[in-house]
This record gives C-alpha cells, structure tokens and sequence, in this order.
C-alpha cells in the first residue's frame, strides 16, 4: 500500500510539473481546487472533515495525474462527492455541480463539458483507484482540541489560541501540509503559531513529566523547531500570494512575506533556530519600516486576515471548533454551532508574529507595534467573491 | 479474465469460487510472493460507487493498520476493466496455502486437546478483533479461516458483507447452512452472536472432524440442531412475526455433544454449550470465551 508523504523534491516533481506546469501554477491549481472544495461544501452545510477529506483526496490525485490531463474544478467536485459519501454526509452529484457553478465563472464551468454529471462520475472510479480506496483520512482538528484540552494557561487567550490553530487548520488545506506531515504535526504546528500570534504562553500541562521540553514532546516526537517552523511558514505564505485574477481589488500584494516575519526566520538565508530562550536577532536587512505594511497577512481570497474576514472566507461550519472551545476550556459549554469570529489580539500587534519574550525583558522587535490599543490604519474589508 | 489495471499481479489459477466471487492465486510480480486476488463485482447506482461498499473496503483498509495476527492481511486494492453499470475491483490478500477445512482432512487421527485450545483461541481472537470493531464476519466456516504453514489462524472473507449482497443474489452457489445460527435460518434480525454460534460448531468439529449440523435447508438445519441440543421451550421461540413455527418441529432420539464427540473434556463442553445458546442474548460473548475456564487451565493432552 502506498505512503501518502512526500518530500519537497517530490512534490516538486508531481505529473504536473512533468507535464510543463511550473510549481508556482500548480500550486494556485492546488490552492483553487482546495477552496472550490472547502465554499461548495460550506454553502451546503458539510461538516469540516468532509471537507477536509475532499481536500486531501484532491492533493492526493494530483501526485498521480497532471493538472493538464483532469481539470481541477471537475476533480475538486468529485473529491468533495467521494468525501460526503466516507464522512456519512452524502449530497447528490447534481446538487454538488450545481453548487459549484454557482460559485464559478461561466467559463471555468466550461471544463465540466456536455455532461457535468456524467463527467464527475466518471472520474470517481479514477479517484478511487488513485488513492487506492484508502479513504479514511485524519485531520488535524481532533488533534487540535485533543491538545488544547491539555495545555495549561490563560483561559480566555487558550480560547483565542484554539480558535485561531483553527483557522490555520482550515487554511493549511490550501498548501500541500496534507501531503507531507501527520495531523498530528501539522496541529502542534499551527497550536505553536497561532499561540506565538495570541500570546498564549502555556504555564504547563497535563501529563507533563521531567523529559517533556515541550508541551508537544508528549505527543509527538523528533519535532525540531526547524520543521515547526516551516510548516508555519507554509501556511504564513498564503497570505501574501497574489489572486489578483480573481481578486482585481486586492489590496496591493507584498512582494516578500518572509521580510515580514524576521521573527521566525531572517531573509538573510540562514536558518535560525527560534527558541523562547533565545530570540532571533532582528533582521537588519528588512524593509525600511515604512514599507512595511501594517498587515502583512492577506488571506487568499485577497480580504485581509483580521477575524472578520477569517469569518467569511470559512463560513460557519468551518469557522471554529464544534460546539465551541473544548467545553472545560470556557465554562459551559455554549449552545452555539460555532463560536463568534474572535478578535485577534495580533491584529493591533504587527508584526504579527512576536516571539516569547523572557519575562521582564523588553517586548521584542517593538519599532513596527503601535502603542497599545491603537486602531490600525488601513483595513479595508474585501469581501470574498 | 483479464488484469488491464493490474500489471503488477499475474495470476495463476483460481483458487476458489464461492458465493462472494471468485478467488485467483497470483503472483506479485515486484516482490515475487504469492498473493489471494479476490474479484469483487460492485454495482453503480444513481450516485456512483455504494457508500456500502465504500465503508466496507475503509473499515478493511483500517482494520489493516492494526496488524492483527489472526487476520489475513490485505496488500492492495485494485480496480478491473471498465463496465457500464459495476465496478470490478480485486482485493489483493496475503496468500495462506491451506484453510482449516483442508487442515482437518489432513489430520485425520485427530488434533490433541493442546492444538483444539490453541485453534480455538485464535479464532476467537480473530473474531473478538472484528467484534470490537463492529464487523459481524457472518459467514465463519472452516473454508474461509486460513491456517498458515505454523498452524495458526487466520480469518478471511470478512468485512464485504454488504458489498457481496449484491453479488449473492446473482449467483447461484449455494451458501453452506451448516455453520448458521438459529436466528438466521428464522430469518430474525442478528449480530455478532451468530459468529460465537458458528465458532461453536467449529469447535466441535475440531473435536469430531465432521460437521456438527449438515441441513439441507432451513428447516433442516433447525431441526438437526434441535436434535444435538434439545428443542428450546416454547416460551424461548423467538415473539417476532417468523414463518417457521415451534410446534413444526418433533424431536426424537436426541443425541448429546459428549456423544458425538467422547474425546471432549469438562471445560470444552462447557464453552461449547454456551456458544450454542439458543437465544443469541444469552450466547457468550467472544471476550467472555476467551476469559473461559477451557483457556485458563492447565494443558491436558487428551
């Protein structure tokens, strides 16, 4: 039976690439699939796993077919068929289709040809026998709130923390993690990212005992801070992709993401460990400060990152853990399908990534934050197309 | 036949062709060991593959990640020719040379009291996994449990019973009654018990090395089991609206398991009678056979 992980050099050398498409396209075709996958599933009300399942089936075929050879919108729908049927939430084809191209321009429906749903269904059997009926696929979502349940800290910021790993969740389905790291790592990942962006700092944990350096040591092993932090930055770089053919009323792209996150890695090439003990020099080489936007992060669909937006680029069903936080976390547990979208902390903190700062030192590369409390200055909210 | 979509496996012989489809030796041509090709038929419906059949294969393609000792493990999954309206696919399983069927013909004086407890307790074992994990085998008999070249056990056929509905209803093989509890063959609605009824069976055929209940049809077979283990009471016939009445069965000259098989110790008779409890609510369950006395005591050859 084959592995479902890939190393970089793979991925780089997918059917696709093979077949003349350059990385940087394959990864947008990547990316539309993905999100085609996630809006036709949240506009019928499928659950996040369904929809993550889909996802990850799509990642799946294109490492055995090209770009060229299978449409992305026709694959995307029928991952997303498949998927409803393994999660136990089935849609019809028909409707599935139909939900689609309501969310496609007319001439990206042209790929579904004469017959969308004979198309679809025809390409189920060749999904099927590409991911060799493994179909059964864990997210990082329950591994998340397994996680969370454990660790130790401010209530309220441990919610904001989880609400916010969720939305990376949902977002690193965009990018090829899927393919190249158990749920398990992708979660403790993007835990340890959107902790760093909240603030979160966990005092301790639950079945923590004297060989545990990390609240992850318990869960996972052999994670360096290398690999955490590449796996953030793959999620981080979403945000500063371009859409523009989609979005022509993007706010204007940034021409490096990895300036606006000295914290994490200095763009002098030199890989640095980040370690809470041991901040990272600020890199002396980045952008003069005014040229460095005060929001750095724009979610793929061209709306800026802070909670509104997070909101409505994955609806309701994606936006947050079921049911709320982990009940223990936030008292009773409330009766809501999903919590409100939280208010960032980091947004009146750029740069958005602050490392943990050694208590009582000064709070660490300060000259981009704003005094404390005040508005940002431009957040225009593009709502997604 | 033909493999178009499955380079990788060149068939041999057919191995076997049951009610479930058709079972092909082949070899696998990378790794040069044998391989069991089973060919599963599945039919399209208006909204593509079953979501039967897709449960089914990722509740085996799990299970396998277990590495359950007495399960047979499954390699591959492949997919046949094209057709209009079905899906042919073949389950690629581990190769076992001979099941327990074969095994008992070729231990003709008999097995020791040692060899019937360990056989029985990897059975149980085996169907205690499947248990635990929800699937009722519904078909144990002693051609679809494997014995390795070690002698130990290991199921097959599991897991598709949903899937093989469909191809049951095509053909015209007939499906062994002998190994089927009482509430099948009444027709009732049932779960895993039907699997500690047919271990039961088994068990006493490994004893007697002959089926224990050889019916020639529903009826038959109930009676013929009335007739080892008594007809149960009135009260005990099933409330269910069922076609086969109590009174429609004369029990006469009763014969006792001991008889049937008078190599039988204390403890195995006594498992064995709770496994062939009438009421599948009161059978033993398989984690309560296996925390049976017959599996705690002291090894006696007999």
């Amino acid at each position: 039976m084959p592995g479902w992980y890939y190393d970089k050099k793979e991925l780089r050398h997918s059917p696709s690439a093979q077949d003349g498409i350059d990385y940087k396209t394959e990864m947008r075709y990547r990316k539309e699939g993905a999100r085609l996958i996630i809006n036709t599933g949240s506009k019928m009300d499928l659950g996040y796993n369904t929809m993550a399942t889909g996802v990850v089936y799509y990642h799946r075929f294109y490492m055995f077919h090209s770009f060229k050879q299978f449409p992305r919108y026709v694959t995307a729908c029928c991952c997303l068929f498949l998927a409803g049927k393994v999660e136990e939430t089935p849609k019809k084809c028909k409707d599935i289709i139909k939900t689609a191209k309501s969310l496609l321009t007319d001439q990206k429906f042209t790929t579904f040809g004469e017959d969308p749903k004979e198309e679809v269904m025809t390409l189920e059997r060749i999904l099927l026998q590409t991911i060799k009926f493994d179909l059964q696929v864990e997210h990082p979502y329950q591994y998340l709130l397994k996680y969370a349940k454990c660790l130790k800290g401010d209530k309220q910021k441990l919610q904001k923390m989880v609400q916010m790993a969720w939305t990376f969740v949902n977002d690193s389905l965009c990018t090829t993690l899927a393919l190249q790291w158990e749920p398990e790592i992708i979660a403790v990942a993007l835990m340890y990212l959107a902790g760093k962006l909240s603030k979160f700092e966990v005092v301790d944990w639950m079945g923590r005992n004297t060989k545990h350096c990390r609240w992850w040591d318990m869960f996972v092993e052999d994670v360096t801070m290398d690999l955490l932090e590449d796996i953030c930055h793959q999620v981080l770089d979403l945000y500063s992709q371009s859409d523009a053919p989609i979005h022509p009323d993007s706010p204007p792209l940034h021409s490096n993401a990895k300036q606006q996150m000295p914290s994490l890695r200095p763009s002098n090439g030199q890989e640095k460990t980040l370690s809470p003990d041991r901040p990272p020099s600020v890199n002396a080489k980045g952008p003069p400060l005014s040229d460095v936007p005060q929001f750095p992060y724009q979610t793929f669909t061209g709306a800026p990152p802070p909670a509104a937006a997070y909101a409505s680029v994955f609806p309701s069903s994606m936006a947050g853990p079921p049911g709320g936080p982990p009940p223990h976390l936030s008292g009773p547990p409330p009766h809501i399908a999903a919590p409100p979208p939280a208010v960032f902390s980091y947004v009146n903190h750029p740069p958005p990534f602050s490392t943990v700062v050694p208590p009582g030192a000064p709070p660490y590369f300060p000259a981009n934050a704003p005094p404390p409390g005040q508005p940002p200055q431009h957040r225009p909210y593009y709502p997604p197309q | 036949m033909s493999f178009e979509k499955s380079h990788t496996y060149e068939a041999l012989n057919r191995i076997g062709r049951g009610a479930y489809g058709t079972v092909y030796k082949a070899k696998d041509k990378k790794t040069g060991n044998d391989v069991a090709l089973k060919r599963v038929c599945v039919p399209l419906s208006e909204d593509g593959i079953p979501m039967n059949t897709l449960r089914e294969i990722s509740l085996l393609r799990q299970l396998n990640t277990h590495d359950h000792p007495n399960i047979v493990r499954l390699l591959d999954v492949c997919h046949g020719q094209q057709m209009e309206r079905e899906l042919i696919m073949y389950l690629v399983f581990e190769h076992v040379e001979q099941d327990l069927s074969t095994y008992i013909e070729r231990h003709s004086k008999g097995f020791s009291g040692v060899q019937i407890r360990s056989l029985s307790r990897e059975i149980l074992n085996g169907v205690d996994f499947l248990h635990s994990n929800r699937i009722v085998h519904r078909d144990l008999k002693p051609q679809n449990l494997l014995v390795t070249h070690d002698g130990h056990i290991k199921l097959a056929d599991f897991g598709l019973a949903k899937t093989y509905d469909f191809e049951m209803k095509l053909t015209s093989v007939v499906v062994t009654l002998w190994y089927r509890a009482p509430e099948v063959l009444l027709g009732l609605t049932y779960a895993t018990p039907v699997d500690i009824w047919s271990i039961g069976c088994i068990i006493v055929e490994l004893y007697s090395l002959k089926p224990l209940f050889c019916g020639e049809s529903d009826g038959d077979q109930l009676s013929k089991i009335f007739r080892v283990l008594g007809k149960p009471p009135e009260s005990e016939w099933p409330e269910e609206n069922i076609s086969i009445k109590w009174n429609s069965f004369n029990v006469n000259s009763q014969i006792s398991i001991d008889r049937i098989c008078p190599n039988i110790c204390e403890t195995a008779y006594d498992l064995i009678m709770s496994m062939l409890t009438f009421n599948p609510k009161r059978r033993i369950t398989a984690l309560e056979a296996l925390n049976h006395r017959f599996f705690l005591e002291e090894p006696i050859n007999t």
